[in-house]
């Protein structure tokens, strides 16, 4: 016979307003198994812990149900606390009478009710739970890093300095990603190639750092501690070994005039490129779209004039399985193109704004291209239509950020602080210039941000409007900027040169589907989600999966950092014991009554089902049954509820537990 | 209106299947052979398996060939021990549930030694076996095949399949005629057949997939369907097994004949097939397929139930 003691929370007022705790205790009492029934203020609290274990003991209690919050809040709490009492964990349960009772009724009579039915359900539960012993997985101490951004190269050289391997991963032929691209930074405006090119140079060196550019992810197995994840290597056309960097073939190549995606395509490359010049791997990639020898057949000038040797027209994608332990998800932005929307995007465009049509409305990171000393024109800002410099130039903030009616109603967190950089670094470039800024608000939280802005305005002379612009038009060599004023109650009509849109930070398009791959949640705007946006924020729901960057949500510079370093050291957190612990609510098979259709293995998302043969003593094969194992099975129930036969069981949630609870109502 | 199908090629295809089954079982193809042999009453036929080649000549086909043999395959009827590939006779609508159950993992193509029938179609269960096949007489599900000659078989008889009258389906005009009624009056409509039900389970042990070797039902920890022949049991039974043959019945219709209280089983199966077709554009039995409609999912599913 079970000695089942019930533990009512009053969680503060959050439960004992609406639902009558003494009462609820008080029937929990009289259900049968039940040895003591009690209620508390906190349960959870240290007072509250103690007098559960201390009753463990003086009840010489078998199992435990808390009455309290969701699972998902103090599960953990209240396990780890009938341990310490010397209760096997699993024979604790909780019932949720916060989230599923008190928070969502009003009537204190029904909620009352309600939630005596809920701890009656749990105690036929509870009677039926089994002795779980932990599961130990050994941790593979490699960790992969997905996007070589400053997120992902933090991230990399935190593990890697810590002393585990680590696989990084980018997709472009290049690691840097969007910093590599900033011509200054702010709050102080040093370079930003002078700060990042040297870590990239450090990832590059790293004897624990395997680096694959121009490669993307192909297929995530495994579960934390014991990854499996096959990356794609598209084919350079260029041997990485013996190339030597000399970028002959480039100068050479016929194909000049392909507009360079990192110069936001108003720079040109040839079809064998580097992005940039500083460039990690210095190995160029053929750009097989665009290449003659590719297109026709005819060409092939690079391979000629390859002193090693290095061309390799023939070279495939290549499929690389890398063991990790862990995985930092660094993917990054995207900067929202307000000409061209996204396939399928909700969101609705700006072509009131010409952009796209307009030669001279460049966004912002166009605009950083312009002022990057290595950039197009060598820092000098030009109209891209006519080359000659804008001498009144009009920064629009907010365009997509913010505006719930075009479908986006985030604030995309650096536009305030970069459009405010733009205003300076035109100043310092473009002495007889003037600048606009028609904002909402500034937004300049965070250390020397707010002197930054006031400094454009009160020493670098931009003049800031606060207001919207409603059209811009193409009139002669000029754009006309119509808005309004509404600080002063005025519409204004401003002709310039040239007009910056300081356009939405969005996730990198595909970022649904890395996360279909990886088994990790995202918001409808496909920015990834944290575990908990306050307690957990770097690591994902999925164990063994953490998040580093703007894949998250915007950032700047110094905040990824910090996240990427965060992240970096929860994975060292993961790295520091040999074999970890897992929660053991996994599947089982009843071999007895398997018939091997197999139906469990094609729904298992974490491929946990395997297919087992039974022989006899001789060797014969007699059946071959659907097997768990347990190292893999997440315990989600979706190969019980698929089982014809009712031949597999999810421990804790038998489907003898859940008719007893059933018939507990 | 002409009412008579034509089946004057049934006699070559029984003397077909004779000839085939003995060079199989003669040249050690197979070890067995699970075909139709004559019945007792007058013009009826019987499964029969046989194992020697000497016996082929007991074998027939005939318009009261109406067994889907398929079911002597499965697991939980264990008719054949698994000694090697063995040869089945199959009209089109038993090779669906052949392919399904290949889908399951339950059966290997290479085990099996198909023989083919081009069929006319069979004998209602409603009339005696020694009736002439008319289209009064002819089976429901045999109104609607659209698998007459099975694909993909290692041998078919080569006889020329006579065409046929075009009939109006029955199922479809059933369903048609339930769904048009109330959610109130169709549910009396199953109340109604379900108290019929005896709880003999015929329909479950004539079935190709219910292959399970202990069914749910039959669990008493917990239990999940009541044993007795009670109305809430009854209806409980009757909508797991609809469930459970969803996207995997294709139709073979073995269960609504075998049922000693006429319940209209099949009709069920048919509304649960017409509802897997429109929402997943999928049918049963025509090829292996490794997933079923309700074990995968694809980006396409309908998805508007999520609110």
């Amino acid at each position: 016979m079970s000695r089942i003691g019930v533990f009512v929370c009053h969680c503060g007022e959050n439960i004992s307003r609406t639902v009558d705790v003494e009462r609820v205790a008080a029937h929990a009492a009289t259900l049968p198994g039940v040895a003591c029934a009690t209620e508390y203020k906190y349960m959870c609290s240290d007072p509250g812990q103690t007098l559960l274990k201390k009753a463990i003991s003086e009840q010489r209690l078998t199992h435990v149900v808390v009455a309290a919050c969701s699972p998902r809040m103090h599960e953990r709490t209240f396990r780890k606390a009938v341990e310490g009492a010397g209760l096997n964990p699993y024979l604790c349960e909780m019932a949720n009478i916060r989230e599923h009772c008190s928070w969502v009724h009003e009537d204190r009579e029904e909620a009352t009710a309600k939630a005596c039915d809920i701890v009656g359900m749990m105690v036929e539960r509870t009677k039926k739970n089994r002795v779980l012993p932990a599961i130990t997985v050994p941790v593979t101490k490699r960790s992969l890093v997905i996007g070589g951004g400053i997120a992902g190269i933090q991230a990399a050289l935190d593990i890697a300095d810590a002393g585990h391997e680590v696989v990084l991963v980018e997709r472009e032929p290049s690691i840097g990603g969007h910093m590599a691209q900033l011509s200054e930074t702010f709050p102080t405006l040093d370079c930003s190639q002078c700060i990042m090119t040297p870590k990239m140079v450090d990832v590059a060196n790293h004897p624990k750092i395997t680096l694959y550019t121009y490669s993307e992810i192909e297929l995530v197995e495994g579960y934390i501690g014991n990854f499996q994840v096959t990356v794609r290597k598209r084919a350079r056309s260029v041997n990485e070994r013996t190339c030597t960097g000399c970028g002959v073939c480039m100068t050479k190549c016929p194909q000049k005039k392909i507009p360079n995606k990192f110069d936001q395509n108003i720079g040109m490359r040839t079809a064998i490129y580097v992005p940039f010049p500083q460039a990690v791997p210095n190995t160029p990639v053929i750009d097989r779209e665009n290449c003659t020898k590719f297109k026709t057949g005819k060409c092939g000038v690079c391979q000629k004039v390859c002193g090693p040797g290095a061309v390799d027209f023939e070279q495939q994608d290549t499929l690389i399985v890398e063991a990790v332990g862990a995985i930092v998800v660094a993917t990054g932005f995207d900067l929202y193109s307000i000409s061209e929307k996204p396939k399928g995007s909700p969101i609705k465009g700006y072509g009131e704004f010409g952009h796209g049509k307009i030669p001279d409305v460049i966004d912002g990171m166009t605009f950083e291209r312009l002022a990057s000393a290595s950039g197009p024109t060598g820092g000098k800002i030009v109209r891209p239509s006519d080359g000659r410099e804008p001498k009144q130039i009009v920064f629009i903030q907010c365009i997509g950020s913010r505006a719930r009616e075009k479908g986006i109603s985030y604030c995309s967190k650096v536009c305030c602080m970069y459009t405010a950089k733009h205003t300076m670094l035109y100043h310092h470039k473009v002495h007889d210039g003037q600048a606009y800024v028609f904002f909402m608000d500034a937004r300049t939280p965070g250390k020397s941000y707010d002197e930054f802005w006031r400094r454009s305005i009160e020493e670098e002379e931009a003049v800031y409007i606060r207001g919207m612009v409603s059209r811009l038009y193409q009139k002669g060599d000029k754009i006309v900027v119509m808005g309004s004023d509404i600080a002063v109650g005025v519409q204004v009509e401003i002709e310039a040169d040239m007009v910056v849109l300081a356009t939405a930070v969005q996730p990198q398009q595909g970022a649904d589907l890395l996360a279909q791959k990886l088994g990790i949640s995202y918001d409808k705007y496909n920015f990834y989600s944290e575990a908990h946006a306050k307690l957990r924020p770097v690591e994902c729901a999925t164990a063994g999966i953490f998040l580093a960057g703007a894949c998250q949500g915007p950032k700047d510079i110094p905040e990824t950092v910090s996240q990427a370093s965060a992240a970096a050291a929860k994975v060292m957190t993961l790295f520091s014991k040999d074999r970890l612990e897992r929660e053991p609510i996994v599947a089982r098979v009843r071999e007895a009554g398997c018939v091997g259709c197999f139906a469990c293995k094609k729904v298992c998302a974490y491929g946990a089902v395997e297919e087992k043969e039974i022989r006899d003593r001789q060797g014969n094969l007699l059946r071959v049954v659907a097997s768990v194992n347990p190292g893999v099975c997440a315990g989600c129930g979706t190969c019980q509820a698929t089982c014809p036969s009712k031949c597999v069981e999810l421990d804790g949630y038998t489907d003898e537990q859940i008719v007893a609870m059933i018939e507990a109502l | 209106m002409n009412n008579t199908i034509d089946i004057s090629h049934y006699a070559a295809i029984a003397d077909s299947i004779r000839a085939e089954a003995a060079r199989i079982l003669e040249q050690g193809v197979v070890t067995a052979v699970v075909a139709y042999t004559t019945g007792r009453r007058a013009g009826s036929v019987q499964p029969v398996i046989i194992t020697a080649a000497a016996e082929a000549e007991r074998l027939t086909f005939t318009a009261a060939s109406v067994n889907n043999l398929a079911v002597y395959l499965t697991k939980a009827k264990k008719d054949i021990p698994r000694s090697g590939r063995i040869g089945i006779v199959v009209k089109g609508c038993d090779l669906k549930a052949l392919v399904g159950l290949m889908g399951e993992s339950q059966l290997q193509r290479d085990q099996l030694y198909l023989i083919g029938i081009p069929c006319a179609g069979v004998l209602a269960s409603t009339v005696r076996p020694a009736e002439a096949l008319i289209a009064a007489t002819l089976a429901p599900k045999c109104r609607e095949c659209d698998a007459h000659l099975p694909e993909g078989c290692d041998y078919v008889p080569a006889v020329s399949l006579p065409s046929a009258p075009t009939l109006e389906p029955s199922y479809a005009a059933e369903i048609a005629r339930l769904e048009a009624l109330t959610p109130a009056e169709r549910w009396a409509y199953w109340k109604e057949q379900f108290a019929k039900c005896i709880k003999c389970y015929a329909c479950r042990q004539v079935c190709p997939f219910c292959f399970c070797e202990q069914c749910l039902c039959d669990r008493n920890k917990p239990q999940m369907v009541d044993t007795t022949p009670r109305p809430a049991g009854n209806t409980a039974w009757h909508i797991v097994r609809a469930m459970h043959l969803a996207g995997r019945c294709a139709g073979c219709a073995e269960c609504e004949r075998v049922c000693p209280m006429d319940i209209p089983l099949n009709l069920l199966n048919r509304k649960m097939a017409k509802e897997l077709k429109e929402l997943f554009d999928y049918e049963a039995g025509f090829a292996v397929h490794e997933k079923g409609p309700l074990n995968s999912f694809m980006e396409k599913d309908d998805q508007s139930f999520i609110k």
